[in-house]
């Protein structure tokens, strides 16, 4: 932890300071590596403002689709075991879990990474008053991540084929594609030509935590050890977070019009996720190893460690708590209602800011439960880390995505309706996941007082949850559709013919209070000629009509 | 947004010169079937359906769970992705 928090201060110190002379000679050095150096290929991709952040949005929401079905899947063999049998014909032979694992890992890289990602590529240069640095790169790295999101899938299922290790492959092409991404952020910052807010340094260093931890846990000697790669998971888990910090911050306060409620629950947030354990993500160390390339050991906390990790893993309510206040207020702004809930994107991010408090607390006591060695609750932990996927991890990314859509691609979605469809329908899908766990619940209730015989209402309760959880199948299908036609024929943003006047003039913004242009040009339809009527209410006594 | 623009453009692949009277095929096209299959079953008792019969058992343990009417669906919604994006890609 320690080396941890060094190096990621070092590299935040170096961020800010440059490298003494040597910052000239690595800007062009790394210019050239991420474009010239890479030949022929960097020409077939396209280098337009925004393209890079559209690409990765794009196959960030595409890969919704397999994350979703496999996850669907998963859970529908945990009541039906024999369900997909006859893909054995194919040599395929897929259980529950490997399905499960795959549908996390594809939801975690494949969707939330690209997401983010391409959040970040929108995010650092705009809040920067810069541009990308090079997007054709950004564009052409997109590829490499999607090869090594479908190496993650048939790693899940296959952990070697002919005696290799794929996750390890599948680390090496996330590690390529994902240096290539620093290095370009890195070079975006350096070129910012104004003081950058705190979201945009949560982005670049959620980025460069990623493969800082590995290194630590490295360094430090306790890859092979449970308790590192126990760590190693939980400090991954510290990247993804401080990502979607940074992104449904930003989201949320240009999602609304409402700048951002407070800057020092912002700093908070970077620090504590920092300086904590963070209580997202895989349970036990298994998933590291194996991204490692190193035999998975048993986890054997010392009483140190225990008391230790139990702590950091406490105060990370901290982060999380300052997160969801800060975003829910600043989505609020000065009144009690959000002004634009149907907003594509806003109904994710209030769902995610919502649901971040109690899953962490609930994740909080599964892991003090793991940690300690006590393992009452180990039946509930798959659930439990589906539902922070797919009730945080995924609305949080999606939603500030969808925020940004119009901006990086220039068009807005193509129908608020269905948007809001596939809001409900995914949400709707997820919560199914509640059964699910009541599922496990029942299983461990009947487990302590030694039933062997699986109880009826425990199998039907898992039915419910996995059928509940087509919803979200759906969902995502509905969004990527959605967002695909958007691209091709949505509303221009920022077109005048869009903004026909006699549409502002038949519908015009009605002022109940006192407001800010801003907030009236953050609901999407305000425009320049959006006409304004106060709304008068008087006590005085109606009378004729004066000629 | 364009809520008004996409039901005046259409999603994708949608017909907008059927002719209003189209469906008076659907239905004699449904309606003959029915008898086809009536009648067949009446000069051949107990008789496979040529074709069909040999081709039913080829699927014979794969669509033994609820699951893959699941499957369907999403491959549908899989296929509905493709299909708007060749067509959006491809119209002017």
């Amino acid at each position: 932890m320690t080396i941890f928090w060094a190096t990621t201060f070092v590299v935040f110190f170096l961020l800010n300071r440059g490298i003494w002379i040597f910052t000239d000679v690595s800007k062009s050095l790394s210019m050239f590596m991420l474009e010239k150096a890479l030949g022929p290929p960097i020409d077939f991709v396209e280098g337009r403002n925004g393209a890079a952040s559209t690409t990765w949005i794009i196959q960030g929401a595409l890969w919704l689709i397999p994350a979703s079905i496999l996850t669907f899947c998963g859970l529908w063999l945990q009541h039906d075991p024999d369900a997909l049998h006859s893909l054995s014909s194919w040599g395929l032979s897929p259980s529950s879990s490997s399905l499960i694992l795959a549908g996390i890992l594809t939801a975690s890289y494949g969707s939330g990474g690209m997401l983010l990602n391409g959040a970040a590529m929108h995010i650092v240069p705009e809040l920067g008053g810069t541009k990308l640095a090079s997007e054709k790169n950004a564009s052409l790295m997109s590829l490499i991540w999607t090869l090594a999101v479908v190496v993650l899938i048939i790693g899940a299922n296959k952990p070697e084929i002919l005696g290799i290790k794929v996750l390890l492959i599948a680390t090496g092409l996330l590690l390529l594609s994902g240096l290539a991404v620093i290095v370009n952020m890195l070079l975006t910052a350096a070129s910012r030509s104004r003081k950058m807010p705190l979201p945009a340094w949560m982005m670049i260093i959620g980025m460069i935590a990623g493969p800082l931890s590995a290194v630590s846990v490295v360094i430090s000697g306790s890859l092979d050890t449970g308790t590192g790669q126990w760590l190693a998971t939980r400090l991954s888990a510290s990247s993804f977070s401080l990502m979607v910090a940074g992104a449904v911050l930003y989201a949320a306060s240009r999602g609304s019009g409402n700048p951002l409620w407070s800057r020092s629950l912002a700093a908070v947030t970077l620090a504590g996720t920092i300086l904590t354990i963070n209580s997202g993500g895989f349970f036990d160390g298994e998933v590291a190893a194996n991204f490692l390339g190193v035999d998975s050991a048993a986890f054997q906390p010392s009483r140190n460690e225990v008391i230790a990790g139990s702590f950091l893993l406490a105060l990370s309510l901290i982060p999380a708590i300052a997160l969801s206040a800060n975003v829910l207020a600043t989505m609020r702004g000065d009144d009690v209602f959000m002004e634009n809930p149907d907003s594509p994107g806003m109904p994710e991010i209030n769902l995610a800011a919502i649901m971040l408090v109690p899953l962490s607390i609930g994740a909080l006591f599964v892991h003090t439960d793991h940690l300690t060695g006590t393992n009452q609750f180990t039946e509930i932990q798959t659930t439990l880390l589906l539902m922070g996927v797919w009730l945080i991890f995924v609305p949080a990314s999606l939603g500030s995505t969808l925020c940004i859509f119009p901006e990086v691609s220039g068009r807005n979605v193509l129908s608020v309706n269905r948007s809001r469809w596939a809001f409900w329908l995914m949400t709707a899908g997820s919560f199914g996941l509640i059964f699910t766990m009541m599922s496990d619940f029942s299983e461990m209730s009947l487990a302590e007082v030694s039933v062997e015989e699986q109880a009826p209402i425990s199998n039907r309760l898992k039915v419910l949850g996995s059928i509940l959880f087509y919803g979200t199948v759906i969902g995502s299908i509905y969004h990527c559709l959605n967002m695909i036609s958007g691209s091709f024929r949505g509303s221009i943003v920022g077109d005048d013919s869009a903004s026909v006047s006699s549409t502002s003039i038949s519908s015009p913004f009605r002022l109940t209070k006192e407001t800010t242009v801003r907030k009236i040009l953050a609901q999407r339809e305000g425009k320049l000629d959006t006409v304004v009527i106060p709304e008068k209410t008087t006590e005085a006594p109606g009378s004729p009509t004066e000629l | 947004m364009s809520d008004g623009g996409s039901s005046l453009i259409g999603e994708f692949l949608q017909g907008e010169s059927e002719p209003p009277s189209s469906w008076v095929l659907l239905v004699l096209g449904f309606v003959s079937t029915i008898i086809f299959l009536i009648l067949y079953g009446i000069l051949f008792p107990n008789s496979d359906l040529p074709v069909i019969s040999t081709v039913l058992p080829v699927f014979d343990g794969v669509f033994d769970s609820g699951i893959w009417f699941f499957i369907l669906g999403a491959m549908i919604g899989v296929f509905a992705i493709l299909g708007t994006m060749l067509t959006e890609a491809t119209s002017e």
